[in-house]
């Protein structure tokens, strides 16, 4: 009982990662020696849900022996008021920062707070996913599709929602669950979306379905859980999946519009205090290592190398819809106050 | 002389800096400019006004539940042949040191609106469509603050008739007063005073959460100041803005005190003369029934139901699934302890932290009650009103006073542990003060004398005398700052570092992670250790330490 067919699965799938330092290839062995004297990193991550960046932090140990993953999860706005206040008082803490509002880099870019460094793996990654920022200050280290989801108990298959749209009706009153974008990065980036499809006018309706808000968007997936609410909007396919196979009644909804990506880098601080085990650790979630670490638990590879989870369907398979990254610098503070406005909260 | 310099100087850093700087703050620009600017944005919105009346609102309904829960609690106990105290007195400390955010979670458990426990179970009994209790609602969350907090308003008013002798009870009664009507028109007035004591603290202690109104206030759609300060820490950090924003209630709890000491100078309330009345217990018959009926039904609905549903969460796979066998796993645990890579870190932190904390707290408390008690210095009073003032600051207040003070250069302590633990050592440095000067009272200067007649220092006379005497007394204030710092979350919310995260902050973490399994299984070992050092508190400094009110 101790030992759970996870824990199995996340050790067979860490196996593989325990490389021999003669098997990496030249940059990473360089980096890792360098990296090994500074023996630890600490990595704000609001990219993949709490199991998962605990699981890739362990997967990065065991590549990387001698150098600790500090990990520390939070929804992506409350990552980036860490790094804020971290700035604001001068401290340097954070060795790599994740966000899934990837307007945070162009921002961090232009107020110089981020180091340059291209990784090396970065070049095997998909094509469409390489060379994020062209002069080499961000890199992509994560995908995640947004979708919609129903508990299948509490709303059947055919009255469930089939596109963005069909949330706003009446009939789903009391019904829904969605994330905040003060709190979650990608509701953010899907609120900006939403606006650029429909306007404000979207969430003024939704408000009149009383929807009920978390704060990640991992929230409506503890509500659909629970039987608490019946259809789960914005929430992240992976994690939604991932309570699936665990036995929750629920399932993924396509919509007709588009299924939201949010392709979204890491960087590393200018002033990190790690700087070597940070851009080991670049190189690591570029890699096909980070990609087979969260395949288990349903996270959607950015590598090539690693086939998507049983059951997933394949990205390219899939409409995907997402905002500019210049839309989403400038529009997720805007439709943040937006919803304080409408919502209330 | 170099003593009282010292102690002056460790609550300047510790008590008048941090709020000096807060309120320069509030009227700087980031460039050290005067401006009134902060305040013209901190209540330029129509939304931020209304969480501050939203913050007023809820303070003093919970304040009103919490005295009405605790009233009759304490009578019962205190004046009353009601059997159970004992039980009575279990379930008002474990409600004492129960977490409020965790009872928030309970409760989210137990009553959501669709899947809380207590409506599954209603609507099978009755087939009705609504839910009886709905969590997410403004009753809903000042009711779940206000069972974590009645313990406070309970402490005060049994303390309060503990000392009234029956003797005036009696008069009303061979006047031809009923039992309840001698409670109402004698017994309760003359506690007056420690109901609107109680009533005061839990306001205070309510406006200044953070916890509970974050986790059910969100999904309530209700905003108060504690998540408005919080917005105004996104990017760019507003900290000059917080500031301004976090004044005026600096304003009202002072405004409070103020009032509370005006409402009560010009009347009488003496019950204690010197002629030592007799204390009996009134029989109540049947009605003692009521009275126990109305202390359980407290403790189930404070400490029971939502411990219970936790521990069957932090056991579950999925908690909506419910019980049964295919839903037990103790996966959730074990992910914590060995898999997790911050939860044993921060449980490490939250006992050395806490345990720091205390012992600063504590003998600064001692060397200042000790001037204040011998009346050493002419300042001592001064000294002993810093050491109080905390008392009337919200934690969340005191973490941006501190961000404000001592997280740049030249101080530069932003994310070290030093900072968290000197934030705890101040704000709970009056409990630590009214426990140390109690203590003090109690021994008498001829025992010291002596030592100096006999030619030893004040010092020898410190340790060798006075410190042994007071020794159990002030262990049972360090467990009381120890247990409180424990759970602290407002104050620890906005100085934790990546590798100085508290238990109450990566709860609070974990509760936006969207696993309430394994957070309840945080919850419970978070209860279990605080547990393991209540045990330990009774076992050393006597059955009532966390009760005892001096």
């Amino acid at each position: 009982m101790l030992i759970s067919r996870r824990t199995i699965a996340a050790l067979a799938a860490a196996l593989p990662f325990a490389a021999r330092a003669q098997d990496l290839p030249a940059h990473e062995r360089t980096l890792h020696e360098a990296a090994r004297r500074e023996g630890e990193l600490t990595w704000y991550s609001g990219q993949y849900s709490a199991e998962h960046s605990e699981t890739v932090g362990r997967a990065f140990t065991a590549r990387f022996p001698g150098v600790r993953c500090n990990v520390v999860r939070s929804t992506s706005q409350v990552a980036f008021q860490r790094l804020s206040q971290d700035m604001r008082a001068g401290a340097a803490q954070c060795d790599v920062f994740s966000s899934t509002d990837f307007g945070h880099y162009s921002l961090l870019k232009r107020e110089n707070r981020l180091l340059q460094y291209r990784p090396e793996n970065d070049a095997g990654l998909f094509p469409d996913l390489r060379r994020a920022d062209p002069d080499g200050y961000y890199h992509t280290s994560f995908m995640g599709l947004y979708l919609m989801a129903h508990n299948t108990r509490r709303v059947p298959e055919a009255d469930a929602p089939k596109k963005w749209t069909d949330a706003l009706d009446p009939k789903y009153r009391n019904q829904i669950a969605v994330g905040h974008p003060g709190f979650s990065g990608a509701i953010g980036i899907w609120a900006v979306q939403m606006r650029k499809m429909y306007g404000w006018d979207y969430f003024t309706r939704l408000e009149r379905n009383r929807p009920m808000i978390g704060r990640s968007s991992l929230d409506p997936v503890t509500a659909l859980n629970a039987g608490e609410r019946g259809i789960g909007l914005a929430v992240p396919s992976s994690s939604t999946s991932l309570s699936i196979s665990r036995g929750n009644p629920l399932k993924l909804i396509y919509p007709e519009e588009g299924v939201l990506a949010t392709i979204s880098p890491s960087a590393i601080p200018r002033n990190a205090p790690h700087p070597n085990a940070a851009k080991l650790f670049m190189e690591f979630t570029t890699s096909r290592y980070l990609s087979d670490a969260i395949r288990p638990m349903f996270g959607d590879p950015i590598h090539p190398d690693t086939a998507p989870a049983e059951g997933m369907r394949a990205v390219s398979e899939i409409r995907l819809i997402s905002p500019t990254q210049a839309e989403a610098e400038s529009g997720v503070p805007e439709v943040r106050e937006l919803w304080r406005d409408t919502f209330g909260v | 002389m170099a003593l009282w310099i010292a102690l002056a100087l460790a609550l300047a850093f510790l008590v008048a800096f941090p709020l000096i700087k807060l309120m320069i703050a509030s009227v700087e620009t980031r460039d050290g400019a005067f401006t009134l600017n902060n305040y013209a944005t901190a209540y330029g919105r129509a939304r931020y006004l209304e969480a501050l009346f939203n913050s007023l609102k809820l303070g003093a309904l919970s304040a009103a539940i919490a005295t009405l829960i605790a009233v009759p609690m304490a009578w019962a106990v205190s004046r009353t042949d009601m059997p159970g105290k004992g039980f009575c007195w279990a379930m008002v400390m474990a409600a004492f040191v129960l977490p409020p955010y965790l009872g928030a979670i309970g409760w989210i458990l137990l009553a959501g609106p669709n899947s809380g426990f207590l409506n599954v179970l209603w609507r099978a009994v009755t087939g009705a469509e609504d839910p009886i209790v709905n969590i997410y609602t403004f009753s809903g969350l000042a009711t779940v603050i206000a069972l974590h907090s009645f313990p406070l308003v309970f402490l005060f008013v049994k303390s309060a008739l503990d000392l009234i002798s029956s003797e005036m009870e009696d008069a009303a009664n061979i006047l031809g007063a009923g039992t309840f009507a001698t409670m109402r028109r004698v017994t309760l007035p003359l506690a007056g005073p420690a109901i609107l004591g109680g009533f005061i603290i839990v306001f205070l202690e309510t406006i200044a959460l953070f916890g509970t109104p974050a986790i059910i206030g969100i999904p309530a759609r209700i905003n108060v100041v504690t998540t408005q300060l919080w917005q105004f820490f996104e990017h760019p950090v507003r900290m000059e803005v917080a500031a301004a924003y976090a004044m005026p209630l600096l304003l009202i709890t002072v405004a409070m005190i103020g009032a509370q000491k005006l409402l009560l100078a010009r009347k009488g309330f003496v019950s204690q003369t010197g002629k030592g009345g007799e204390r009996r217990e009134i029989k109540l018959g049947a009605w003692r029934w009521v009275m126990f009926a109305w202390c359980a039904g407290v403790g189930l609905f404070a400490v029971m139901l939502p411990v219970m549903v936790l521990v069957q969460a932090s056991f579950a796979k999925a908690w909506g699934r419910g019980l049964s066998v295919d839903n037990f796993t103790f996966r959730n645990y074990y992910h914590l302890l060995f898999e997790h890579d911050m939860a044993l870190t921060s449980v490490w932190n939250t006992i050395w932290f806490s345990a720091a904390a205390a012992t600063i707290a504590l003998i600064i408390a001692l060397l200042v009650a000790y001037m204040v008690v011998r009346k050493l210095s002419r300042f001592a009073d001064a000294l002993g009103f810093l050491a109080m003032a905390p008392f009337v600051i919200p934690g969340i207040i005191m973490a941006i006073g501190f961000y404000a003070a001592y997280a740049s250069p030249p101080f530069a302590m932003y994310g070290t542990a030093a900072l968290i633990i000197l934030a705890f050592a101040a704000r709970f440095l009056p409990i630590a003060f009214a426990n140390a000067s109690a203590a003090m009272r109690a021994v008498h200067p001829e025992m010291e004398e002596a030592v100096r007649i006999l030619g030893g220092g004040r010092m020898t006379a410190i340790r060798f005398v006075t410190a042994p005497l007071v020794k159990r007394a002030l262990l049972g204030g360090w467990l009381i700052v120890f247990i409180v710092a424990t759970r602290e979350l407002s104050a620890a919310v906005f100085l934790v570092g990546p590798r100085t995260r508290t238990m109450s902050v990566l709860l609070y973490d974990l509760s936006e992670a969207g696993n309430f399994e394994v957070l309840a299984a945080f919850g419970g070992i978070l209860l279990v250790i605080t547990m393991v050092f209540v045990a330990v508190g009774m076992k050393l400094a006597g059955r009532d330490f966390m009760l005892r009110r001096s």
